[in-house]
């Protein structure tokens, strides 16, 4: 396997460009869809009569719908009604729409995961609702929800390259446009990619581990 | 001192007392308070009754110390330093100084619920209910939790107690209340109660449960 047009110079800073788009995308996308989710999954948890329920018709329409269809509605849909957004805010905005309401879902059960005896020790010493759910539900409940975010966080950064259909000019379409000039350098580049994003994704899985051992002992 | 089968309501009415259980009708009146009542602002008197739990509850993100202070220092607006003093001391008073820096887990079934004894005594309430304190604590362990509310008792504290220890609630307590399918179907001195017992259901339960 011939992997030189991989390792030329003027190919490396390309794919090296896509993949700043890449960490750009998704570490944009993680902070909102983290805020927003915690948010939504708080919401949704509370059981407020109005508010709660509009909270889960987001969360329950989204995360039924494909990934790829909300980065179109994102960029074509959003033109053809006159926002135009600079395409890389575009699949922020997607990807955070979409993961949000994934991390809502986690928020919510980790919420829920906490035993009901906390809530009452601390109804009991006079908490409010919102003090108890501040120090005493959602520190218990975030230690919990480490394992199910960093899956969907690593779930996101794999999916940015899903970006490839409206062009984002991120790793994988970088790879494909190097790759459509030298067809016999497809499958060199292809392993090359998905090396550097099992690299990134595997860091992010140990890292998330240790914060958990950490956080448990 | 509140007796009865399970599932009689004892720990329901306790529950009632500060509002963790839903009133559904009727009057209840503590402290000045009406608990029945919505507009009543509950958290104002909950910071006056202490509770302990029979799964103590305690808050295992936190330390010992932590567990005690944070609702003096958040709900009382008390300041940290005296909020850990006070803490300290009732540590002190419940036996396991000690354990001011370990966490819940770290600690036995006894050791946890007399913690969580030190929490409600630390909001200096006027009433302290007890919910089956030493049901789900190994036979060693009842003993060292039962000193401590011996103590708390003879010190003048008001305590709402359900128990099925009755050996205690004979020694301890001022009053009985005997209850039976949610109902209050005696009340009396505990020399009354175990002596002398009025109702015939009252006679069934004590035949049953002294017998042993």
């Amino acid at each position: 396997m011939d992997f030189s047009v991989v390792f030329n110079e003027a190919h490396l800073k390309f794919l090296w460009d896509g993949l700043l788009v890449t960490l750009e995308v998704a570490a944009a996308a993680i902070v909102l869809s983290f805020i927003l989710g915690i948010i939504l999954g708080t919401l949704r948890y509370t059981r407020l009569p109005v508010i709660s329920h509009l909270a889960t018709l987001y969360i329950e329409v989204i995360r039924n719908l494909p990934l790829l269809l909300i980065i179109f509605f994102g960029w074509f849909g959003l033109k053809e009604w006159g926002v135009e957004l600079p395409i890389t805010m575009s699949v922020i905005l997607s990807m955070t729409v979409f993961t949000s309401a994934l991390v809502a879902e986690i928020v919510r059960s980790g919420l829920n995961s906490v035993d009901r005896g906390q809530i009452e020790a601390a109804r009991s010493q006079g908490f409010t609702y919102l003090q108890t759910l501040n120090y005493i539900i959602m520190p218990q409940a975030l230690k919990r929800m480490i394992p199910p975010l960093v899956s969907q966080f690593v779930a996101l950064i794999k999916d940015t390259a899903l970006a490839v259909a409206i062009t984002l000019p991120e790793l994988t379409h970088n790879a494909q446009i190097i790759y459509n000039k030298y067809p016999v350098a497809a499958i060199p580049m292809l392993l090359f990619v998905a090396l550097i994003y099992f690299v990134i994704n595997y860091s992010l899985s140990l890292a998330s581990r240790r914060l958990e051992k950490k956080l448990a002992g | 001192m509140i007796l009865g089968p399970s599932g009689s309501g004892k720990s329901t009415l306790l529950r009632c007392i500060n509002k963790l259980e839903t009133i559904s009708e009727g009057e209840l009146v503590v402290d000045g308070f009406k608990v029945n009542d919505p507009k009543t602002n509950i958290n104002l008197l909950r910071q006056e009754i202490g509770m302990v739990f029979q799964h103590f509850n305690l808050y295992p993100h936190k330390t010992v110390l932590e567990n005690i202070t944070l609702a003096p220092i958040k709900v009382r607006k008390m300041n940290p330093e005296e909020a850990k003093k006070i803490a300290l001391e009732y540590l002190k008073k419940v036996g396991i100084p000690e354990k001011a820096d370990a966490y819940p887990s770290q600690l036995s079934g006894g050791q946890q619920q007399r913690v969580a004894i030190a929490r409600g005594l630390a909001m200096k309430p006027k009433i302290m209910l007890f919910d089956e304190p030493t049901s789900a604590l190994d036979p060693e362990m009842i003993g060292e939790v039962l000193d401590v509310m011996r103590t708390l008792a003879k010190e003048g504290m008001t305590m709402v107690v359900v128990t099925h220890e009755m050996g205690f609630a004979r020694e301890v307590a001022d009053r009985i209340i005997f209850m039976d399918e949610g109902q209050i179907m005696e009340t009396g001195t505990p020399e009354e109660f175990f002596n002398n017992p009025k109702e015939e259901r009252t006679r069934q339960f004590l035949s049953r449960i002294l017998k042993h």
